[in-house]
Parts: structure tokens; C-alpha cells; sequence
């Protein structure tokens, strides 16, 4: 084959593979469209209850009216700021004892079932203690974000440590290392495409805990929001933070991945 | 035998050495009353079936592990932990795929705290030797297999050590690199006046790499022959040794030992 040719078949080849992802991409903005649409005609036809489901074009106008006067951002940005916050908690203090479980063999058997009990327990049932503990605020929210993530991390992170194959530890071994070295030179950065997916997946138990918490004690936030629109029965306000909160978890999600992309590039 | 006088120690030696493995469940005996001195220069190699116990003598000796009874002793002194004297190779790479060619190379050099500008030096030096120079920025995963253990050998050399412990560092690779690599370990090993023990499963490498070659049994390990191989082949490259007069009588002769051997294994 003439490289002419073999350009042109791989012309051809980027050319069908570009065809099929504009062809899903247009997929899934007329799949969007259609929801969109369908929720729309089926509200305002009555077919469904209009007072639970309300309607796309009632939600948009109260966001944009919501966002006129000011009164949202306060709520969107102190939701933001707490799941942040109880994300990275979570994450920093379950890599701390990850680690100190790891450092000692002894202690990770002492605390097997406690962490496994820890783990089965619904944390959110921990809400009316954190409330008690640190007051009904930004602080029991925050709590609750990273009850909620904490362990599971601590799990997730030890279990990937102790999954480093040994031979990368004796290698280290046989050049003199360590524990403390060990830990530095491969176990923590073998473990870092583990620690970054794990981050992914607290990005999301985050939000459950903050929303939650906010159910429970704020005066602030989407949580509280939804709860509000409950109570006087204004479901269009819940409709709209509900949108606002995939909106703004999507976007937190996808920092985090895009993270791990950049972080991770050198191990593939 | 090389003719030095007893009272000087020799570069290894191990007295009587045996060692147990425990579980819960039994108690298994991996080597028994081992004696074996090498002296300095020498390239010593232990061939044997599978489970014989010949990577535990290589873990005793690097000193990852102490022995359950007998003494090790290294110059004369006892070897109670790992040391920067003894470099150890393992069946695999194990490159850090998140550090470049050069800072795996360098990776010794960190763990002992003596990485400077005449030991990096030096390591890049022996990179050089092995006409890697060209890739020392690259990651390990652009390397292929054969570049990848030779990377591996300078990692282990750039320390220094006077004693090296291969552990069937050339099994993973193909026959063509394999042979070729045989070389260039024997070689470099000569050059550098290193005193070496490789263990093996292919007998026609032992024959041609070795000095010595010592034949375990298994259940327990223990040297079953001790077989010394004459000066031509000795002395002559691992490729053109094999072609030397004499080689394949070595050959049988090694070769029917291991027939007894599994013979009786079968008979268990």
C-alpha cells in the first residue's frame, strides 16, 4: 500500500467515526428536546398533575426571575461552598486514616469490623446527633457531607493500598527503603488514579449529605429550598433547584474527571 | 574452588542455614541446612523444580528476611537487614510507570539519600552502557520488554552494590532478547568485578552464565549437586558458550539430575 492510501483510508475512518459522534451527540440533544417538550404539552394539557410536575417554561421564568432579583445565588453558592468543602474533608481525612491503617497491620485488624459496621450504618441517621453537637448551621451540614463520604473513602483508599503488588514494594525493599519511603515512592503514587476515582464518586456522596443536612436544619441553600417549596406547596421552586443542583453536581463532577485526566495521563 | 585461604571470609557465606514459612495452618519448610561460600567474582547459579526454595536463599541473603536458624554473613559480617552492598534483580521490571527512565534509575540513589550530581552521574553513565541514554526521558511504557529490564539492571547497579541477586531476570523475556541480554549481563557484571548469584528454571543458562552451578531439591530445599564449571565455557560469552566443546555434556549431565528430581517429586 502507497502511504497515499493508507492516508486515505484513514481519512475515511476518521471521517465515519466523526460522523457517528455527531450523530449521538445530536441524539442526545433531541432526546433532552423531547423530554423538554413532552413535559411541557402533558402539563399544560393537564394529563399530568401540573401542581406536582409543573412545567419547563414556569420553571425557566422563576429562575430568571430568581436570578433578576438576586435571591438565588446566595442559596446556589452557600450549597456549592458546603458540599466543596465536605468533598474535600471527606477525601483528605479518609486518605489520613487510610494511611495509618496501612502504616499499622495491627491497628487495620483491630478496626476491621468497626469500619464494616461504620460502613452498613445510614449516616444521614447520624442528622439529630450533628444538629445537637454543632448547632442547627453551615457546620452540621458540613458534617453530614462528610459522615457521609468519609468512610467509604477510608475503605476505598486502604483497600487500594494493599492492593499495590508487592514486587513494586520489594523493589524499593531491596534498595534500602523504608516504611515511610515505601509509603512515598509507591504506594501512595501507585494509588493515585484509585484516590482520584474515589474522588469522583464522593464528589456525589457529597451532595447527598449536604442536601440532606439542609433538609434537616438550614435556613439556606437548594436544600432548604426544596424543603421550603414543599411546604407551601410550590413545587415549581422544587422542580427548579432540583435542575440547578444536576446542573452545578454535573459540572463539580466533570472538574473532578477532568482532574483525573490531567493527573493520571502519565500512568496509562 | 578458587584457591584462597580459609581464614580470609568469603564474599557470602551461609552456615546451616534453614528457614520456615508460618501460617496458620502449618508450618512449611522452604530450605534446610543450606552451607554455601562464594567468593568474591564469582557468579554462582541454583537451578532446581519450582518451590525449592531458591528465591527464599535470595531474600536471606538481600536480608528482607532473617533465616529460622544459621547464619548469613556477607565480608564476615552478619547480614541483619538489607544493605546498600547487595542489589537485587527481579523477574520483572517493576519500572514505576509514573517516573521517567532516568528517575526510575534514580530511584536507589533517593532511597539512600545519596543522589548528587557525581552519583547521577554515574547512573546515567550505565544507562549509557546500555545504550539507553536516547530514552532517558521517556516513560518506561514506550519501552519494550528487553529495554525495560535493562533499565531495571541499571537501577540495581546505580548504587553500586558488590553482590547481585538475579531472580530469573531474564524469564519473562523472548528467546532472541533473552540470549542477548545474557551478554550484556555477563559482561558488565565481569567489568565491574560483581559478585553474583542468579537463580534459574533454564538449565543451558546456568551452564552458560555460571561458575558454579548448584542443583536444589525440594521439600525441603536443599543442594542436592554441586556442579563446577570447566574454565573455556567459563570464561567464554553466554552465546558462544553454549557452542563450546563440552557444553552439552554439561547439559545431559544437569538435565538428568533434574530427571531424578522430578521423578521423585512424582513419587510424593
Amino acid at each position: 500500500m502507497q502511504p497515499k492510501e493508507i492516508e486515505a483510508v484513514h481519512q475515511r475512518y476518521l471521517k465515519k467515526e466523526g460522523r457517528t459522534r455527531s450523530l449521538v451527540f445530536i441524539t442526545q440533544i433531541l432526546l433532552f428536546l423531547v423530554f423538554i417538550g413532552l413535559w411541557e404539552v402533558l402539563s399544560r394539557t393537564n394529563l399530568i398533575n401540573s401542581l406536582i410536575f409543573s412545567y419547563p417554561s414556569k420553571i425557566v421564568a422563576l429562575l430568571w426571575a430568581q436570578l433578576a432579583d438576586g435571591s438565588l445565588l446566595p442559596h446556589v453558592g452557600m450549597t456549592v461552598w458546603e458540599t466543596v468543602v465536605g468533598f474535600v474533608l471527606g477525601t483528605l481525612i479518609g486518605t489520613l486514616i487510610a494511611t495509618v491503617i496501612w502504616w499499622s497491620p495491627f491497628l487495620s485488624r483491630v478496626l476491621e469490623p468497626y469500619l464494616v459496621i461504620a460502613n452498613s450504618m445510614p449516616k444521614v441517621a447520624l442528622g439529630p446527633v450533628f444538629i445537637v453537637l454543632f448547632g442547627p448551621g453551615l457546620v452540621s451540614v458540613i458534617a453530614m457531607g462528610l459522615a457521609i463520604s468519609v468512610i467509604i473513602t477510608t475503605i476505598n483508599i486502604y483497600t487500594s493500598f494493599r492492593e499495590v503488588n508487592p514486587n513494586f514494594v520489594k523493589v524499593v525493599q531491596t534498595l534500602g527503603g523504608n516504611k515511610r519511603q515505601i509509603f512515598t515512592s509507591v504506594i501512595l503514587p501507585a494509588t493515585i488514579p484509585t484516590i482520584l476515582a474515589t474522588l469522583k464518586v464522593n464528589v456525589g456522596l457529597s451532595w447527598v449529605g449536604v442536601i440532606v443536612g439542609e433538609f434537616l436544619v438550614s435556613q439556606i441553600g437548594l436544600g432548604y429550598l426544596i424543603i421550603y417549596g414543599f411546604q407551601v406547596f410550590n413545587f415549581t421552586l422544587v422542580m427548579m433547584s432540583l435542575a440547578i443542583i444536576a446542573l452545578v453536581a454535573t459540572l463539580m463532577y466533570q472538574g473532578v474527571a477532568y482532574l483525573e485526566r490531567r493527573l493520571t495521563s502519565q500512568f496509562k | 574452588m578458587m584457591n584462597k585461604t580459609p581464614s580470609t571470609p568469603a564474599k557470602i557465606e551461609l552456615g546451616h542455614v534453614t528457614h520456615l514459612y508460618l501460617s496458620s495452618n502449618r508450618a512449611f519448610m522452604a530450605v534446610k541446612d543450606i552451607n554455601l561460600r562464594v567468593e568474591e567474582g564469582e557468579f554462582i547459579c541454583l537451578v532446581g523444580p519450582s518451590g525449592c526454595g531458591k528465591t527464599t536463599l535470595l531474600s536471606l541473603i538481600a536480608g528482607l528476611e532473617q533465616p529460622t536458624s544459621g547464619k548469613i554473613l556477607i565480608d564476615g559480617n552478619r547480614v541483619t537487614g538489607t544493605s546498600s552492598q547487595v542489589g537485587y534483580m527481579l523477574q520483572q521490571d517493576y519500572l514505576f510507570n509514573w517516573r521517567s527512565i532516568e528517575d526510575n534509575v534514580f530511584l536507589g540513589l533517593e532511597i539512600k539519600g545519596i543522589r548528587n550530581k557525581e552519583t547521577e552521574e554515574y547512573a546515567l553513565h550505565l544507562l549509557d552502557e546500555m545504550e539507553l541514554i536516547d530514552v532517558r526521558k521517556s516513560s518506561p511504557t514506550q519501552l519494550s520488554g528487553g529495554m525495560r529490564q535493562r533499565v531495571a539492571l541499571v537501577r540495581t547497579l546505580a548504587c553500586q552494590p558488590q553482590i547481585l541477586l538475579l531472580d530469573e531476570p531474564f524469564s519473562a523475556l523472548d528467546y532472541h532478547t533473552k540470549l542477548k541480554l545474557e551478554d550484556l549481563v555477563f559482561t558488565t557484571l565481569r567489568r565491574h568485578k560483581k559478585t553474583a548469584i542468579l537463580v534459574t528454571h533454564d538449565l543451558s543458562e546456568s551452564i552458560a552464565l555460571g561458575d558454579r552451578v548448584l542443583i536444589f531439591s525440594r521439600n525441603p530445599g536443599q543442594v542436592r549437586t554441586e556442579l563446577t564449571i570447566p574454565a573455556p565455557i567459563r570464561h567464554a560469552l553466554p552465546f558462544e558458550a553454549r557452542n563450546q566443546e563440552g557444553f552439552s555434556d554439561l547439559f545431559q549431565y544437569v538435565w538428568k539430575e533434574m530427571e531424578v528430581l522430578s521423578d521423585a517429586a512424582k513419587g510424593d
